[in-house]
């Protein structure tokens, strides 16, 4: 699965660290994400949506 | 974009390769000094291959609580709250356990040692569920890919291994000597979990 997670966090020039805070996740799950090496469970992605406030379909592809 | 975008901060840039090899080069020496460090103190005192491999483990998982140490103060954001403190309480337990059954007795007789062992064993298990409910979703996944992969490599060696001592192919491996492969083959499967999620 694609993502824009970089993309978007660095269009409010968060780290990785700050973006980890505010989604309950470790820096590690983050950077893992951001990579493709996992892909967040449906609470997380809504989490994410909601963090961006973002449809989540406009944050995640195939 | 704008092209002042930034894409990573400081903290999120790629470390530099030379970097990466120095790390590796000091980890490797500090693995031969603990290596030699250890043989010398054991001498001739170890006759038990059984043995052996147990205490092979047991110093691999301390040694891993003392990088876990490192970890926490030098990248704390990098793992889940409370979760580093937890790692590091879980892996030194496990070594004193493998260790305590072949050095306790110098202190205490065999019986006080399987007690102290037992109560060691129920603290660690203490913290292993503490760990899984304070871990993230993707640190829960690799402990449960972790252990799927370790149930499978152990599944198809001991029935290998059973069928051959059965017909009378090998010797009967001690139970302690099962645990010692058991912990070596747990090792190599939380490098494989972690590896694919990017967390080595």
């Amino acid at each position: 699965m694609n993502n824009r997670l970089k993309v978007l966090r660095a269009e409010r020039n968060w780290s990785q660290g700050d973006l980890a805070d505010q989604l309950g996740v470790s820096r590690q799950t983050v950077n893992a994400l951001e990579t493709g090496r996992y892909d967040p469970s449906l609470p997380l992605a809504f989490r994410i949506a909601k963090v961006f406030q973002q449809p989540i379909e406009s944050i995640f592809s195939e | 974009m704008s092209p002042d975008m930034k894409t990573e901060t400081d903290l999120d840039a790629p470390k530099p390769l030379s970097r990466k090899i120095l790390v590796g080069l000091l980890l490797g020496g500090l693995g031969g000094v603990a290596g030699f460090t250890v043989a010398e103190f054991l001498g001739d005192s170890i006759t038990r291959w059984d043995d052996d491999v147990n205490v092979v483990m047991g110093t691999i998982l301390i040694g891993m609580a003392l990088i876990s140490v490192g970890v926490i103060i030098l990248r704390p954001r990098s793992i889940p709250k409370g979760c580093g403190v937890l790692q590091v309480i879980v892996l030194a337990l496990a070594g004193v356990m493998l260790l305590a059954p072949m050095y306790a007795t110098q202190l205490a007789s065999p019986e006080y040692v399987f007690g102290a062992v037992i109560v060691l064993l129920v603290a660690q298990t203490a913290a292993n569920l503490m760990l899984w409910r304070l871990a993230d979703e993707m640190l829960r996944r690799v402990m449960m890919e972790t252990s799927t992969i370790a149930f499978w490599a152990l599944q198809t060696a001991l029935f290998i291994y059973a069928a051959a001592e059965r017909l009378g192919l090998v010797e009967t491996i001690t139970g302690w000597g099962l645990i010692g492969i058991l912990m070596g083959v747990y090792l190599v499967s939380s490098s494989i979990a972690a590896t694919r999620r990017g967390m080595t």
